[in-house]
């Protein structure tokens, strides 16, 4: 069994301003389903699932992330992946709707420390000062589409395309140094 | 230090020397300095020469809109090779310690110059001079007038090294951003920080304070004006303003984005590890105040570019901030107030006021009692007729002119002119919004007029002068900003004694009594337009400033016309006849003063130049010798070359091992779609030409996706896993716009339907196993599904384990052997990769890239989307009509297909081709002719679309579009190549196991 590699960066005397790590996988979901349906499947998945495109429901370890009006994405432990599976394979007779697991189509670094925040404005465009902890959003860093989770005012959360990662990687690399030499 | 530096003025550190070169000679500076400062505190005002004259020049201006004083620079030699730079503005650059700065433009030493004797042959070159002078004889043009144009062309030199340094960027939010940190800049900014609006704030120059700078002598709510000025800013740093020093506002983009370009490590002596040396930033701004301030405009007359002729305001600052007067017998000329004060500045600091000339017959009499009391002559109602000095000014000619008419000369010996032509406010930013310009008739300039952007202009910018009114415009621009941002604000307005008001007029050229042959007198120095220039263009039939700028090049250097449009459209008006604003203003287009190409790449270059996709398998293939191929993002293993092999042996070779026995290829890279939901089926029929309601779950079928036109977007295998579930796969091209469009059609043409779609692309490791070997190498690795030739069929789909991975499990073939397509779970598929590659081991197992992958599509006549169809190949022209479900109501491209043009006799048809010698292989993209003996131009009938050296067939192979293909089964056809016509036989593109026996294994 092959799994990913973990390369932690060592920040030496734990002075850096911020610092990227991978994370470990997680199972991911994506659901999507019309209104009338949304009551029943998020039941099922031991959610109450958000509206508002942006807000995020959780459920013991689960997160149910509203990405769009028909549009939810799902991060759990992995070893629940196959209940989540089974959950919505037992609700689709009632409430049809999609629901795709992911887990391996993206990966996720963690950016945090006092400059997370301006380490993510060198590729992304959006205002992080709206961004809310507890909220997550789908955006771009560069020119790759990502998922941004603010998990705090000094914690970010980066999903990204696996094929993307390396370069987004780099990028977040390249942020870390100038920081890191006081630019 | 020199005797022009003035000990403990200005705002350098005096305490601090910086040594520098220039030309190769060493000099010694003071920290904060510039080139330019620097040099004349040496007395050295000659710093390069001009563009196609190559006429001696110094600054004129002590800032970023200087047009003469480009330098280029460096950090020296060794390892710090690499950072050349040209055309730096010596007036911006920052001292540092070794730096390496040299003059440009010259043919020889900068005091004496070869190419001066342009200057001599002037009436050679007039203004569009290149549109007249080289066109005869033709044959001139490419051995001798263009390699000497070329030779001659361009500014600076450019650098010969790969830049090291990195460049950053970043985007910024911010409810208002202030451009400029003047007066002006400064009160809008405390205005809107103290009413709790986020604010930035940024400057050009290395500290803030703009004109205040070079005014000390102000007084401002009791302070002196460097006093207020750092408890303004202490005051906006206290309040979290962000403050940006060195950064110039470039451009401005719609909906209040504004570029800005800090420069982070260009004045540091020594780049700290990981700085990089300029950074982009991208705001986004609620509101924007605009406080650039005004341009000061040089007078026109003969001789004004002479080294030691600068602007007035430009004195005044080398004298206050840097502590440097400019010379020691000065002569002003002005049409605006504004440089009496200058003079009166440098004459308390000890230089000699030889005199000050108005163009004004009646200046302002505060001004003339002053400059009395002084002791300075005061030449009202005067012009100025010429210069003198080889490299220096070392005397003006005055004249006084009464009733128009200009009366006896006057010699006045100096050794630097000091002009002021009045005061341009900066409207490049706002020109860039496409904010509409207003002429103001009293003060002869444009000002900003209608706004299209959430904008506010305030200060000199906006025509508003003297420090008391730009203050107050300022708080009120600042205020209305934090206003419209919902804040309660208060337009507080500070006192100011000793303030220094004014006004002026504007001039064309000045009037002279030389000849007019005789008269240089420049407007644009970085491109020597001259006055002369600008009316010859007007004779010569040009009416509006757009044709009168590119006929003459005014204003079209790297300054933006920042010193000459003004005065290029007073002239051009008065040439035609009409007031100014009736020939109109050139477009001021960003970037607002030169950027880097650095500066503009930002992170991409290098490793980040552009994003590169990789498979979870490639890995493995670099540590096996694959070379790649770009295949739209991604890179994919093309071959695997052996010891010595090149492309063609290692094909050939992996093509004959993969027909023979087992071969391995990374698919990964093949766009998946999962398609889920009750109406899945009937979505499915809706996109794509084939029937899919009879598929039965477990089965997969090749699926063809047109656009409406009928004509081939797409293909690719589709397997259904349950009544509602397929899995769809795309090109690798494809990917991204089949899912868009599949998401177009149901959100807007098809809401009604219950499906959903999900790119799994990168969910899914793919491997492709083909050959007659590949169910001995995978039967044992897979559980929960029989894949026997009875029980797993050609074109079966199944849920089941491969080595021990959740997977599903195609049989397909896209090379006619039998064939597998294992996906598993993107971690794992490296872990999967090898262990096929173990269990293939015993039978020789052989992995593939895309090169072979194609070759063996071809030899069975599988198309390439995209190489063999073109966006004009209907699936009948592609020989897939039976893909096409002929019963179905409807699919996207139905209607399309039966477009006359579409049902039409003669379309060009794929085909296959075999040349006559199988060993000569044709070239993609070649011509094809019926009758090679036909006159040129030929009539062609297509092209080849795919060719290949087939090593299975031990000959060559082609597909083909050509008209009416179908129809022409066994007749010649003629390819006429650079060296010769190739013979080639139309056949089907079936070459190898036409009926697909060797599939049934």
């Amino acid at each position: 069994m092959t799994t990913q590699t973990h390369d932690f960066t060592v920040i030496e005397g734990g002075t850096a301003p911020v610092r990227v790590e991978d994370m470990a996988p997680v199972a991911r979901f994506s659901l999507r389903l019309r209104e009338a349906h949304r009551a029943a499947v998020g039941q099922a998945l031991g959610f109450d699932l958000p509206q508002r495109v942006g807000d995020v429901a959780r459920a013991k370890a689960r997160a149910a992330l509203c990405l769009g009006p028909d549009e939810w994405l799902i991060h759990a432990p992995e070893a629940e992946a196959e209940a989540i599976a089974a959950a919505g394979a037992g609700a689709y007779a009632e409430a049809p709707h999609s629901l795709v697991e992911i887990s391996d189509r993206e990966i996720s670094y963690a950016i945090t420390g006092p400059a997370a925040r301006e380490l993510l404005t060198i590729a992304c465009p959006r205002d992080l000062d709206r961004l809310a902890t507890g909220r997550a959003v789908r955006t771009v860093f560069d020119t790759a589409q990502v998922v941004l989770w603010r998990d705090g005012e000094d914690a970010f959360r980066l999903d990204v395309w696996r094929s993307f990662a390396p370069h987004v990687r780099a990028l977040l690399d390249a942020g870390q140094a100038e920081l890191s030499a006081g630019f | 230090m020199s005797q022009f530096r003035i000990p403990g003025k200005g705002r350098v550190d005096h305490a601090e020397t910086v040594s520098f070169s220039f030309d190769g000679k060493r000099y010694e500076g003071l920290r904060g300095d510039t080139v330019a400062s620097a040099l004349l505190a040496h007395g050295v005002h000659l710093m390069g020469r001009s563009f196609k004259y190559h006429r001696p020049r110094g600054p004129v201006t002590a800032d970023s809109a200087e047009p003469n004083a480009l330098i280029g620079t460096s950090r020296g030699a060794g390892e710090k090779e690499g950072r050349f730079e040209p055309n730096t503005r010596a007036t911006v650059q920052e001292l540092r310690q070794g730096l390496v700065a040299e003059s440009q433009n010259r043919l020889g030493s900068l005091s004496f110059d070869l190419g001066a004797v342009n200057d001599a042959l002037h009436p050679l070159f007039p203004a569009g001079f290149y549109y007249k002078t080289f066109m005869w004889p033709r044959s001139f043009w490419d051995k001798l007038y263009e390699p000497v144009i070329r030779h001659a062309a361009g500014l600076g030199r450019a650098p010969s090294k790969v830049d090291p340094d990195s460049y950053a960027s970043r985007y910024l939010h911010s409810d208002l951003l202030v451009v400029g940190a003047g007066p002006s800049g400064l009160m809008a900014a405390l205005a809107a920080a103290r009413a709790g609006v986020r604010v930035t704030l940024v400057d050009e120059n290395p500290e803030m304070g703009g004109a205040l700078l070079s005014d000390p002598g102000i007084e401002i709510e009791g302070r002196p004006a460097w006093d207020w000025l750092s408890g303004a800013l202490a005051e906006l740093n206290a309040l979290g303003v962000r403050l940006m020093t060195r950064t110039t506002a470039i451009g401005y983009y719609h909906q209040n984005m504004i570029g800005l370009c800090e420069k982070l490590t260009d004045h540091l002596d020594e780049i700290p590890e990981g700085a990089p040396r300029e950074r982009m930033w991208r705001v986004r701004a609620t509101r924007v105040v605009l406080a650039q301030g005004a341009l000061e405009k040089p007078l026109v007359f003969h001789g004004n570019d002479r080294p030691g002729v600068m602007l007035a305001g430009a004195a005044q600052s080398y004298l206050h901030r840097w502590g440097v007067r400019v010379g020691e017998r000065a002569v002003i000329v002005t049409s605006h107030d504004s440089a009496w004060y200058a003079a009166f500045d440098l004459a308390e600091a000890g230089s000699k006021v030889v005199a000050i000339v108005d163009t004004r017959a009646t200046p302002p009499e505060a001004l003339v009692s002053e400059a009395r009391a002084r002791g300075i002559e005061v030449l009202a109602g005067h012009t100025v007729t010429g210069t003198k000095g080889r490299l220096r000014v070392a005397s003006v000619t005055v004249n006084p002119v009464r009733g128009g008419t200009v009366g006896a000369a006057r010699l006045l010996h100096c050794d630097c002119l000091l002009m002021s032509g009045g005061w341009t406010p900066s409207l490049h930013l706002f020109s860039h919004t496409k904010g509409s310009l207003q002429w103001d008739a009293e003060s002869e300039t444009f000002l900003p007029g209608r706004m299209t952007e959430e904008c506010h202009i305030a200060g000199a910018g906006r025509g508003v002068w003297g420090y008391a009114e730009a203050l107050a415009d300022g708080a009120k621009a600042g205020a209305d900003a934090a206003t419209a941002l919902g804040r309660e604000a208060e337009a507080i307005t500070p006192d100011v004694a000793h303030d220094r008001p004014g006004t002026g007029e504007s001039h064309k050229e000045l009037p002279t009594d030389r000849k007019s042959h005789r008269v240089r007198a420049f407007v644009d120095y970085q491109n020597d337009v001259t006055a002369k220039d600008l009316r010859l263009a007007v004779r010569e039939g040009m009416r509006s400033i757009e044709h009168v700028k590119r006929y003459t090049t005014n204003g079209m250097a790297t300054d933006q016309g920042k010193m000459s449009n003004m005065n290029g459209l007073m002239i051009a008006a008065d040439a035609v006849g009409k007031p100014p604003p009736q020939v109109g203003l050139t477009t001021f287009r960003p970037p607002y003063t030169p950027t880097t190409f650095g500066a503009f790449a930002g992170y991409h270059r290098g490793a980040t130049f552009e994003v590169t996709r990789a498979t979870p398998i490639d890995g493995w293939a670099e540590e096996n010798g694959a070379v790649y191929e770009p295949v739209s993002l991604w890179r994919r293993a093309w071959y695997f070359p052996i010891g010595g092999e090149d492309m063609e042996e290692a094909v050939a070779r992996e093509c004959r091992a993969m027909r023979a026995s087992v071969g391995i290829f990374d698919a990964s890279t093949l766009g998946k779609i999962e398609v889920m939901g009750p109406d899945a089926v009937e979505f499915m029929n809706r996109m794509y030409t084939n029937p899919w309601t009879k598929l039965a779950p477990g089965r997969c079928r090749y699926g063809v996706l047109l656009g409406e036109d009928g004509y081939i977007r797409d293909d690719g295998v589709i397997g259904r896993l349950s009544d509602d579930l397929f899995h769809v796969t795309t090109t690798t091209g494809g990917a991204a716009r089949v899912l868009n469009m599949m998401e177009d059609y149901l959100q807007t043409e098809w809401p009604d339907l219950d499906v959903w779609l999900t790119s799994t692309t990168e969910q899914w490791a793919t491997v492709a196993l083909n050959g007659p070997r590949a169910r001995e190498v995978l039967a044992p690795l897979v559980e929960g599904q029989d894949i026997s030739a009875e029980a797993f069929p050609h074109m079966s789909v199944a849920e089941c384990t491969v080595a021990g991975f959740k997977a599903r499990l195609f049989r397909l073939s896209f090379t006619g052997e039998l064939g597998f397509e294992i996906n598993v779970p993107a971690r794992h598929g490296r872990a999967l990769w090898e262990a096929l590659m173990e269990a293939g081991k015993p039978h020789g197992i052989t992995p593939y890239g895309t090169e072979t992958m194609h070759v063996l599509r071809a030899e069975k006549g599988f198309i390439i989307v995209g190489q063999d169809t073109d966006g004009t190949v209907t699936p009948q022209d592609a020989g897939l009509g039976w893909a096409i479900g002929k019963k179905k109501p409807d699919f996207v491209g139905k209607r399309g297909l039966a477009r006359p043009d579409l049902v039409a006799e003669g379309r060009k048809q794929l085909v296959g081709l075999m040349t006559e010698d199988g060993a000569v292989k044709l070239e993609e993209g070649a011509q094809i002719v019926l009758d090679p003996e036909q006159p040129l131009p030929m009539k062609m009938v297509g092209h080849v679309t795919s060719s290949y050296h087939s090593a299975t067939l031990g000959r060559s192979i082609a597909m083909a579009l050509v008209e009416g293909g179908t129809e022409r089964m066994g007749e010649t056809v003629h390819v006429p190549m650079p060296d010769g016509v190739v013979r080639a036989k139309v056949t089907s593109t079936a070459f190898y196991d036409p009926d697909g026996d060797r599939l049934k294994l």
